[in-house]
């Protein structure tokens, strides 16, 4: 690892800390992700070999952040480690929008960048989702971004085909709810590309609105966030809802308007949202049909 | 692990046989044939498929792990890969990549207890030796670890010629699986070698299946091949002696 220099700490990943760092020899700047010490009698904890043979298989998405290489060392203990050497970006989407909201001059994001990056994020998604790779665990933090050149790439596939979400990380970082799909909130076992398109629906409003849409700080807290907005649903809306593992009696709330919700939205914006929103999993769009919605007609498809 | 093989790294890593069938020159050295080269890797894919059941993993893992075996020799040589290190090895990384996770620990426990049955010694390593070429295997494989097996292409196709009786359904599997005992893996996509399969199977049932074969679209001269590289391979079989694989190990001069 003589090969790199540190140059700090950037974050704190599904199994490990995150670093930029300079290649001393080219002087380029990568992210470096240096996996877990702690399973020792294990090796290679396996979360790092999956995201591994995944992203050699995807990163020649161009929405997929690219891994550069692999390089395995010691540790000062003399045991083994794994460095996954990747492209650097120097930002992520949850602090690009922090920067439009928390700052001297709050302003929205342009919908044209709105359009734009969520134009690059259903690309990406289709990209993982016609390989059978789920993401999982969608969400602003996980989606680096390159300001200067308006792109968004799709990062930390540790969780792809993981069976179950944990609800902590390794790092005793609380995961995220906000961006979880009813039916995994729900505790169905079977879940599908659909849970990315839940989260890809979540991420669009929060970049519409600059703050998220359904913040809840537990499980249950979620699934009222989203109920107050959507309305509960019903078997009628979506067949099975009352038969999965953690359903309970709820109280009735109506639907509310979306796009009040969004305001920022214009009309196939909000039509768009409400199909990635949709309760029953089959009915969501795909990511692939996404790309077509007129949401994305004023868009130029050509740059992508 | 994933569903589209023609986009995948596995299709890009696809070799010639010729490509496959070269003895690695520190193996040369020491008297190592091509012949001894493809006894050993045999021997292995046993080996790992008995331990496999010990350790109670599906066939799909074993595979994977025997594909992995095979590509570590087509760029690492054997006298600086010991088989008996690396056959344990690479069913462990395969139980990873294939999320069904077995213990080291558990692994040395059946190295050590299968050892009154073995005669090859593979009882000497230990759960450190393991993890140390579990790195080493990685970076032979480059990190590439989604394989695509022809089961699933099986099953399907089976389906499709309306062959899935029982008796098709378990003579085209064990056919199947006798294939991880050669290269073919390496070298062919995986519905042609299930097409082999089916092929044999179907010639052998005295089934009738040219129309089926031909609405598939496939050169059937790749399949044919294929089938006749299985025919040889179980001619020539029954010759490969338990004291050949011996003699050949023993050209390796690996510790005791």
């Amino acid at each position: 690892m003589e090969k790199y220099e540190k140059l700090e700490k950037v974050g704190e990943g599904t199994y490990g800390k995150v670093y930029k760092a300079k290649d001393k020899e080219s002087g380029e700047v990568v992210a470096l992700k240096k996996t877990r010490l702690e399973m020792d009698e294990e090796g290679v904890p396996p979360t790092a070999l999956r995201e591994v043979s995944l992203l050699q298989m995807l990163s020649q998405s161009l929405y997929v952040v690219r891994l550069l290489c692999v390089e395995h060392s010691l540790n000062k203990h003399g045991k083994p480690l794994l460095y996954l050497v990747f492209e650097y970006l120097e930002t992520d989407l949850k602090k690009y929008i922090d920067s439009h909201r928390k700052c001297a001059n709050p302003r929205p994001l342009p919908p044209s960048l709105v359009q734009s990056f969520l134009y690059q994020l259903c690309k990406g998604v289709a990209h993982c989702h016609s390989h059978g790779v789920l993401h999982r665990d969608l969400k602003p933090q996980n989606l680096l971004v390159d300001k200067d050149r308006g792109i968004l790439k799709i990062a930390d596939l540790g969780l792809g085909r993981a069976f179950t979400v944990p609800l902590k990380s390794y790092t005793h970082e609380i995961v995220t709810l906000w961006y979880r799909a009813p039916e995994v909130l729900l505790g169905s076992t079977h879940y599908s590309t659909a849970v990315d398109i839940w989260s890809v629906g979540c991420i669009f409003a929060e970049m519409a609105r600059r703050q998220a849409l359904f913040p809840g700080d537990s499980e249950f807290q979620q699934l009222l966030h989203i109920f107050r907005l959507l309305g509960t649903p019903t078997e009628k809306q979506w067949g099975g809802v009352t038969t999965l593992r953690d359903w309970h009696a709820y109280p009735q709330w109506e639907p509310q308007n979306l796009a009040r919700a969004v305001p920022s939205l214009g009309p196939d914006g909000v039509d768009l949202l409400s199909k990635m929103l949709k309760y029953d999993p089959a009915e969501r769009i795909s990511a692939k049909a996404a790309l077509d919605h007129p949401y994305f007609d004023s868009l130029d498809k050509s740059q992508f | 692990m994933a569903a589209n093989f023609w986009t995948s790294s596995h299709y890009k890593q696809l070799l010639d046989q010729e490509e496959v069938d070269v003895v690695h020159p520190l193996d040369k050295e020491k008297g190592i044939t091509l012949e001894d080269f493809k006894h050993i890797k045999m021997h292995m894919a046993n080996y790992i498929w008995k331990l496999a059941q010990h350790v109670k993993v599906r066939q799909r893992v074993v595979a994977t792990a025997v594909t992995y075996m095979r590509r570590v020799y087509t760029r690492k040589s054997m006298t600086e890969y010991d088989p008996r290190l690396v056959a344990p090895t690479c069913l462990y990384l395969a139980s990873k990549a294939e999320e069904s996770t077995v213990q080291a620990r558990l692994l040395v426990f059946y190295l050590k207890k299968l050892y009154t049955d073995e005669k090859y010694r593979y009882d000497r390593y230990e759960i450190k030796d393991i993890l140390e070429m579990e790195m080493k295997i990685l970076e032979a494989l480059n990190y590439y670890l989604v394989v695509f097996h022809p089961y699933r292409a099986l099953s399907q196709l089976l389906q499709d010629a309306n062959l899935n009786d029982i008796s098709m359904t378990q003579l085209t599997w064990g056919l199947l699986n006798d294939t991880y005992k050669m290269d073919l893996i390496l070298v062919h996509a995986p519905h042609l070698i299930a097409l082999a399969c089916i092929y044999i199977a179907s010639v052998l049932r005295e089934k009738d299946t040219t129309a089926w074969f031909e609405e598939l679209r496939v050169d059937m001269n790749v399949v044919k091949n294929i089938s006749m590289e299985i025919l040889d391979f179980y001619e020539n079989h029954r010759m490969i002696t338990d004291d050949r694989i011996i003699a050949a190990f023993s050209k390796l001069n690996l510790k005791p």
